[in-house]
């Protein structure tokens, strides 16, 4: 080993020392602002800020919900939507109210444009998972097309809606994506 | 008796492949995920924020097994042999076009056959095109088909793979901020750290005594009926299958699958893709890690654009969603196959006929 050698050795560990200091330096101080507790709690309160612009937005038509008036319902729903394109949670209203109209068809559209807006939905993680609520309605979509290809195998309708449904079962059954 | 050796080796390594991708399902794994080299490549890539999606962001131990567990048994045998210098740039870019194929399928063939062994009907279409990639790989390889040859060199080169996934792992314990982990969808399914690292490292050390990998088996097995390997890739499917069935994971069917898609054309093309290149670099892309783990720098290149790949489908949208491919996909997996054929094409080298000569 010559003293080139020697000078390089001491070069890398010197460096190395420096860099590794920096960057215990950097993580500490990145540490001390991203404080974990205060970035969940503002998960949890723009979460909370969003159920709640939900509920003023969507108010009117759950009222229209409980009294039945399912169409008049599906129609403020849509007149949201053009108002908030970029939200996937009138795609789960629609979803909810075509079921209730006997739409199952429309209401798996609806459902698969949830999901795909939003994979939150078929998250057990996530405090937005509605799975169980989509698993109910794609099995007895499943059902009823299955039925409805047995007797129409070329009815394009129906193997678009069975398209959905494997698309949501898909999606309910986890796996890497 | 040596060759019974090597054939235990083999099988070995199939069954802890095929248990241990079950298993680590159990342990936490997404769903037919328990290992998946191409899913995991995109989880790191997403990690060290080479796409940016948070949902496919973690640092996945079980690679860094196989690379650290092939390294420390090529290292204590005598098998760490740093050689490379074979084509490089061709190299990097079957592992990019290998992760498209596989992101196309969604999955690299270690899940194919463990999806497969979860009763997912889907991957029939991926095993046979997977057959047929590496059955015209061999056509190539039977008519001159070589890369240029590798040569020896310093064993530093052989070292910074190995190093690298050492990092990796340091990042793993420490989880600094500039390592993004995904807390929802598959990157918040995962073994405990110690499960993933130790099933990888046993994994990583059998696979370098036994050469296992899974289109290499068959790819012996077109060349010269040899089926030292085959018998370890199907003692890794018929292991995955029982104990799926044991442990209540497997569901027979062509719908409802996990992360899969109906559109089996494409799914075929892409694994075609996938084994054709895998041929023609000498390895699927769970043979490429081991061997960059044992000193072998033109692996350590394949991964590299592995890597790449990993960050670009998502980046790019060049893989497939329960919806199917996406035309991006589609498109990569189409100029990969070019890409594929050009290089198979180039580098045979054909005998001249007298005229020539």
């Amino acid at each position: 080993m010559d003293w080139l050698d020697k000078l390089s050795i001491a070069a890398i560990a010197g460096i190395a020392v420096i860099t590794i200091g920096m960057l215990a330096n950097q993580e500490l101080m990145q540490r001390g602002r991203d404080n974990p507790g205060e970035e969940a709690k503002a998960k949890e309160s723009s979460y909370a800020l969003q159920m709640e612009e939900n509920e003023r937005l969507f108010k009117g038509a759950r009222t229209l919900e409980e009294q039945g008036l399912y169409k008049e319902a599906v129609a403020q729903v849509e007149d949201i939507m053009k108002s908030y394109p970029e939200k996937s949670v009138p795609y789960v209203y629609l979803g909810r109210l075509h079921f209730k109209e006997g739409k199952l068809g429309e209401s798996i559209i609806n459902y698969r444009q949830a999901v795909e807006m939003e994979p939150d939905y078929v998250d057990e993680r996530t405090p937005r998972f509605i799975g169980d609520e989509i698993k109910g309605i794609v099995e007895e979509g499943r059902e009823k097309f299955g039925r409805e290809k047995e007797l129409k195998p070329e009815d394009k309708e129906v193997r678009e809606a069975l398209k959905d449904i494997y698309y949501l079962q898909s999606r309910l059954a986890g796996g890497c994506e | 008796m040596r060759g019974l050796r090597v054939i235990d080796v083999s099988i070995v390594t199939g069954a802890l492949l095929g248990l241990g991708g079950v298993l680590l399902v159990s342990a936490g794994n997404p769903v037919n995920s328990g290992i998946c080299v191409s899913c995991f490549m995109e989880n790191i890539a997403g990690s060290l924020q080479l796409h940016d999606d948070l949902r496919m962001s973690y640092i996945r131990p079980e690679l860094i097994g196989f690379i650290l567990g092939s390294f420390l048994v090529a290292t204590k045998s005598g098998r760490f042999q740093v050689r490379g210098g074979s084509s490089p740039l061709i190299r990097f870019f079957m592992g990019f076009f290998i992760i498209v194929g596989c992101a196309v399928f969604i999955g690299c063939p270690i899940k194919m056959i463990l999806r497969l062994a979860a009763g997912d009907l889907t991957a029939i279409a991926a095993t046979v095109g997977l057959m047929f990639g590496i059955w015209l790989g061999v056509r190539y390889i039977k008519g001159g088909f070589a890369l240029d040859q590798e040569k020896e060199l310093p064993q530093i080169n052989g070292f910074v793979i190995p190093l690298v996934a050492l990092i990796l792992l340091i990042f793993v314990f420490l989880s600094p901020s500039f390592v993004k982990t995904g807390q929802k969808g598959p990157a918040a399914w995962h073994a405990p750290i110690f499960i993933s690292l130790f099933t990888g490292l046993a994994i990583g050390a059998f696979a370098q005594r036994s050469g296992l990998c899974i289109t290499g088996g068959i790819r012996n097995f077109f060349l010269a009926r040899e089926k030292t390997l085959l018998n370890g890739v199907i003692t890794a499917f018929l292991s995955a299958l029982i104990l799926s069935v044991v442990l209540g994971q497997f569901r027979w069917g062509m719908t409802a699958q996990p992360a899969s898609h109906l559109n089996h054309g494409w799914t075929f093309l892409a694994m075609v893709l996938v084994g054709i290149a895998s041929v023609l670099i000498d390895g699927c892309p769970f043979r490429q890690l081991i061997k960059a783990g044992q000193g072998d720098v033109d692996a350590g290149v394949t991964t590299l654009g592995m890597l790449a790949g990993g960050g670009l489908v998502y980046s790019w949208v060049l893989r497939s969603t329960s919806a199917g491919p996406t035309f991006e996909g589609k498109i990569v997996v189409l100029l990969g196959l070019i890409f594929a054929l050009v290089v198979a094409v180039a580098f045979r080298k054909r005998k001249l006929s007298i005229q020539e000569i």
